[in-house]
């Protein structure tokens, strides 16, 4: 059969720059970016500890999760950060590999053997599910849903297609890649146009394309004063005074009732028969703690405050829980998957973990979790539960 | 075993890799396509990859011809565009939700707080890009001038 014109042609793709050497430089540099962001992204699993109660968001995962540590306070903001920022950076990386070995996308004859075709198949899995990646992750940081799926199910199936393509992709071109390391860029093909740009100055500009994409947005990562230079981040705006710093969700969006957070709130604190009834002035009538801790958000932005409260500890206490194996906090929220989150045994009883009851010295603010809401160092933010209502331990 | 691995066209570790990877990744489209509401996941997958190779890269490949052709007083401006159509492009692609406003709605709704000026603020970037690559193209061109070199060939300067 005879090769079809235009791109299947091989004198169609003129650039002198493309070629196996610049395709491993390529591959060589993506390679840690997305282990960073396929490691980080694993880690935020285990870090809702799905094994508890109703943390599981998806249905059936891989058996990849172990008890997530509550020390140093700051893992979660990191892991996650990493996440969400060399997951932004990789984006023109990728974009420059795809670039690279494009003309192989349209070799003629299709596939030479059976393992040609099955290579084929596995690096459209690969690359269909790194963008897949990209684009989701990217467009929910941002809080935008043009899709009918649930951004969590589809974001972790799809990197578990992408981690068994990529392995299988790394292994296969191991060689490959030496090869082309070894023989160096060797000359362009004679149908090849002038260079108008260097191998290093491409680089250059796929580098100056990462680091503008992860500046716009690591600001609102890192925090505090650094906050306003991410010029492009979703949650770069705060308000000003003590409860100023963002929020995830507000009172509004949780749909929580403002009339069930006044004087006729209680806590209830849940152990086999045990019950025990505070109100809010009971809870600050008790021995206070002050905690610096960040919450970091599974979007990628940490806001680090002043934390006031009664240490988590002594309520188990009150109920005789200080050995439960875990504790089932749910929120005033009525619906939505994360009105309640079960916390470990570590998490409650970790020395810094409090129910909050005011920050930055002054009380809580509604959008904040008033009455009252959970902090615990290293956990994700969404299961840093507000408004408060019940905490069950278990018996 | 040697046969049977010439037919196949690679070693019987790229068969078992291969087949390993691919049960790993059948059982998570697998779960995907037993959710509800969720089946429209491959739909994305493949439409993703037609996106990137058949209208991203065209597009700016055509782009790129374009910019090769210009000259400012006889000097080879192409990296002067390639530079910041990369920085505005690649802002703009990352964060076209903001950008466009079409992740307002939401945002506003969990956030409690309007948000504002990203368009603006990509545009200043955008000029900023510009405007310098611009300066550094016009700080070459006087150089030239003020070296009395008549003749740059391509490949010279910043590697052009």
């Amino acid at each position: 059969m005879r090769t079809p014109p235009g791109p299947f042609r091989p004198t169609f793709w003129r650039s002198p720059l493309r070629g196996p050497w610049l395709t491993t430089l390529l591959g060589a540099l993506l390679l840690p970016g997305v282990v960073v962001v396929a490691v980080t992204g694993f880690l935020s699993e285990a870090a809702y500890e799905p094994s508890l109660g109703g943390n599981a968001i998806v249905p059936v995962a891989l058996p990849l999760t172990f008890g997530w540590p509550t020390s140093p306070p700051w893992l979660y903001a990191l892991t996650q950060g990493l996440h969400v920022n060399a997951g932004l950076a990789v984006v023109p990386l990728l974009l420059a590999k795809l670039w690279s070995v494009v003309p192989k996308l349209f070799a003629w004859p299709p596939a030479r053997s059976p393992a040609a075709l099955v290579e084929r198949l596995s690096i459209a899995l690969l690359v269909g599910s790194a963008l897949f990646e990209l684009v989701t992750g990217v467009t929910n940081m941002q809080n935008w849903y043009p899709w009918g799926f649930n951004f969590v199910v589809a974001h972790y199936y799809g990197a578990v297609v992408f981690v068994a393509a990529l392995v299988a992709h790394v292994v296969v071109k191991l060689p490959t890649m030496r090869r082309a390391w070894r023989d160096r860029p060797g000359t362009p093909p004679a149908h090849a146009a002038e260079p108008t740009i260097t191998r290093r100055g491409l680089l250059g500009l796929v580098g100056a394309g990462s680091a503008a994409v992860l500046l716009a947005n690591v600001g609102e990562t890192i925090g505090g004063p650094l906050r306003a230079t991410a010029l492009l981040a979703p949650r770069r705006a705060t308000r000003p005074g003590p409860n100023g710093f963002p929020v995830n969700k507000t009172a509004a969006a949780a749909r929580v009732d403002p009339a069930l957070t006044g004087p006729g709130w209680r806590l209830l604190l849940v152990h086999g028969d045990a019950r025990r009834e505070l109100s809010r002035d009971e809870l600050l009538a008790l021995d206070q703690r002050t905690e610096t801790l960040p919450i970091a958000c599974v979007e990628g932005w940490t806001t680090t405050q002043e934390w006031e409260g009664v240490p988590l500890a002594a309520l188990a206490e009150l109920v005789g829980a200080g050995d439960a194996g875990d504790v089932l906090v749910e929120s005033l929220q009525p619906r939505g998957v994360l009105r309640a989150a079960t916390l470990s045994h570590r998490q409650f009883s970790a020395e810094p973990s409090l129910l909050a009851l005011r920050v930055n010295g002054v009380d809580l603010s509604l959008d904040h979790g008033f009455p009252a809401r959970i902090v615990v160092p290293a956990l994700p933010g969404v299961h840093a539960t507000k408004w408060v209502s019940t905490m069950t331990f278990a018996a | 075993m040697r046969a049977l691995a010439r037919r196949y066209g690679a070693s019987p570790v790229h068969l078992l890799v291969h087949l390993a990877a691919f049960g790993l990744a059948l059982w998570a489209i697998l779960h995907v396509l037993d959710l509800r509401n969720a089946r429209n996941v491959v739909v994305w997958f493949a439409a993703a990859l037609i996106a990137q190779d058949l209208i991203l890269i065209p597009a700016y490949s055509a782009l790129d011809r374009l910019a090769q052709r210009v000259r400012v007083a006889g000097l080879p401006a192409v990296n002067h565009i390639r530079v910041p159509a990369v920085v505005s492009g690649l802002l703009l692609l990352v964060y076209f939700p903001l950008i466009s406003g079409r992740a307002d709605g939401n945002l506003r709704f969990v956030s409690g707080i309007e948000p504002s000026g990203y368009l603006e603020r990509w545009l200043a970037i955008v000029a900023a890009v510009w405007v310098a690559s611009a300066v550094v193209l016009g700080l070459r061109l006087l150089l030239r001038q003020q070296l009395r070199d008549p003749v740059v060939a391509p490949g010279d300067g910043d590697g052009a």
